[in-house]
């Protein structure tokens, strides 16, 4: 019998150390590991760097205090506005922020994951992201537990050398301690089936010294095996499986639920002060006491109401029995 | 009796018409792929593609080739754009092809804009460290205005938000910084393919001059005076070319209203 990768979700946030640079997958507000992210202050983790991005998981970590900086692309939760805690610790200059563009992201993590120091590309010439003024680089590698998994130098320019493009841009690999990421399945073993946009979570995975993996469900591997094709992460590059059932929420999980508007919009605004998010954390990190305990204060009617409609992957707003 | 085919200025809201207009700016790009960003382009895109360009080919930066939702998405990882897509991979396969070349036009919002069409989505303010205004940061809009081969802008029109110069560049417009010295280049000169093309406000419509590259007013909207626009506007824009817009069609209303969000998603009206 090969080994079981299942951990609790508390004995799983326990691999994230002080200090240590993460990452979490997907976008946004959908299929965001928002249960990992309110346990992580529940454990009250301090002084991570978080890189990619700081939307809607990422931001409840900032308001619990958890992060010294972030390195990264998007700093907003959509049609929701500016990630709200990020926005107030920033203004503040509590998190150090380091800017740079999205596909930035995408060719560093390419670079990780094929092995290389760095990659080559013309994404950002012509914008402040290669300010020097705005280089965080330097202090935020001071700040991490591990400061050899951040890049010596934010970029380099060199002139194109082999096709005469000009002069391009040199992308340090992205590298991560640890990478969290939300999927729909995962097997025992570790292997993902995402449904939906993979975002770089594909490529992310290859880059990180620890990958950890909530699913909405824990399936048997042999099922997800059937048909390798449809599996996007390998057990090869996963550490631990959790099974955190609607574990996205209030965000969006293709083929299995859609978002929770008003969630989302009392998170907003609760946010936008101290004092706000300390009531909204009271209130669903602290008090429930563990993501079963979130749960049951939703209750199964509100969630019902959110579940995904076949063949859709979402809960259309004017078909099915919507009212 | 037959109903009148044009609105009237004051049926419709300042951001139904940056919608319309929006669209009808979509035309063009039948048959051609597009890039759009999160907010208004995606609800002017709806109503464009169910009017004026059927056949646009979507591209989201989550990854969704030929993305054709039933709904309008609200968001950029909507599941309402993975179905019905021809091809659902991740962010890198939905910008790379902006690298290589492939992309048309793209379309985005902003929350600062220059008279060189550059676009700030970062921070307001003058300090990095400790800024007036945290913003979004750069999402798909660094990637969308540096390579799509036309970039079409859309925000509301407001004085503190079109100005001289950005507090920080995110987006190259026409005039860009050449790194290592931060020199101010027609953005050729570092090797960007296209450019902004037309920004939609909520008053009109602006083109950047052929030769200066700088922002002017091109059509004022029904009801909108163009010194309106001028006072609105935090440059000193030149209105000496501008002409009022084809009005806004009933029939768009209706489509905008009971078709395309129907719910009042984006809250237009």
């Amino acid at each position: 019998m090969k080994k079981s990768k299942v951990v609790s979700l508390t004995e799983a946030m326990q691999e994230v150390h002080d200090g240590d640079c993460i990452a979490m997958g997907a976008v946004v507000e959908d299929r965001r590991p928002v249960a990992a992210a309110c346990e992580l202050i529940r454990q009250g983790k301090k002084n991570l760097i978080i890189l990619a991005e700081c939307s809607l998981s990422e931001d409840i970590l900032v308001g619990g205090g958890c992060v010294s900086a972030y390195r990264g692309t998007y700093t907003a939760i959509g049609a929701f506005g500016i990630s709200p805690c990020t926005k107030r610790f920033a203004e503040e200059g509590k998190v150090v922020v380091d800017d740079i563009g999205h596909i930035d992201v995408c060719l560093g993590a390419l670079a990780t994951m094929a092995g290389a120091p760095f990659i080559a590309s013309r994404t950002t010439l012509g914008t402040d992201v290669l300010n020097p003024a705005f280089d965080n680089v330097a202090k935020i590698r001071n700040m991490a537990r591990n400061p050899e998994t951040l890049p010596a130098k934010k970029y380099v320019l060199i002139e194109d050398p082999f096709y005469g493009m000009g002069t391009v841009q040199l992308h340090p690999a992205m590298k991560f301690d640890v990478f969290i990421n939300h999927v729909q399945y995962a097997g025992e073993e570790g292997t993902v089936r995402i449904d939906g946009s993979l975002v770089f979570d594909h490529f992310a995975v290859h880059g990180a010294k620890k990958v950890i993996v909530t699913a909405e469900q824990v399936v048997p591997e042999e099922y997800l095996r059937r048909d390798p094709n449809r599996n996007q992460i390998p057990c090869t590059s996963v550490d631990m499986v959790v099974e955190v059932p609607w574990g996205g929420h209030p965000g969006q999980v293709y083929n299995f639920y859609d978002m929770d508007i008003p969630f989302m919009m009392d998170y907003v605004n609760k946010a936008k002060t101290d004092e706000g998010f300390k009531k909204w954390a009271d209130e669903w990190i602290f008090d429930v006491k563990n993501h079963e305990g979130y749960l049951n204060k939703l209750g199964a009617a509100r969630l019902e109401k959110l579940r995904a409609l076949p063949p859709y992957g979402y809960r259309p707003r004017t078909k099915g029995g919507a009212k | 009796m037959m109903s009148e085919k044009f609105a009237r200025a004051g049926d419709y809201t300042a951001a139904e018409a940056m919608i319309v207009y929006g669209a009808r700016m979509l035309a063009p790009f039948d048959g051609k792929i597009g890039i759009i960003g999160i907010g208004a382009p995606l609800l002017a895109t709806h109503l464009a593609k169910i009017l004026y360009c059927p056949d646009m080919k979507m591209i989201v930066e989550t990854g969704q080739a030929d993305a054709d939702p039933e709904e309008v998405p609200i968001s950029i990882m909507d599941s309402r754009l993975t179905y019905g897509s021809s091809w659902q991979m991740g962010d890198p396969e939905g910008l790379f092809p902006l690298v290589r070349g492939e992309v048309d036009f793209g379309f985005i919002g902003g929350a600062q804009i220059d008279k060189y069409g550059n676009l700030n989505s970062t921070f307001i303010g003058t300090d990095y460290n400790k800024p007036h205004k945290r913003l979004a940061g750069t999402a798909g809009a660094v990637d969308i205005g540096g390579f799509a081969k036309a970039t079409i802008i859309t925000m509301a029109h407001q004085k503190r938000r079109i100005l001289e110069k950005v507090d920080y560049l995110t987006t190259p417009g026409w005039m860009v910084k050449k790194w290592p010295e931060g020199t101010m280049v027609r953005r050729e000169e570092v090797g960007l393919p296209g450019g902004p093309i037309a920004f939609i406000s909520s008053m009109g419509i602006m083109r950047f001059d052929d030769e200066t590259k700088i922002m002017y007013v091109d059509r004022y909207f029904s009801g909108v005076d163009p010194k309106t626009i001028k006072e609105n506007t935090g440059f000193d824009i030149d209105i000496s070319r501008a002409r009022e817009a084809d009005p806004i069609e009933r029939e768009e209303l209706r489509v905008l209203r009971e078709v395309a969000d129907p719910l009042n998603i984006y809250r237009t009206r």
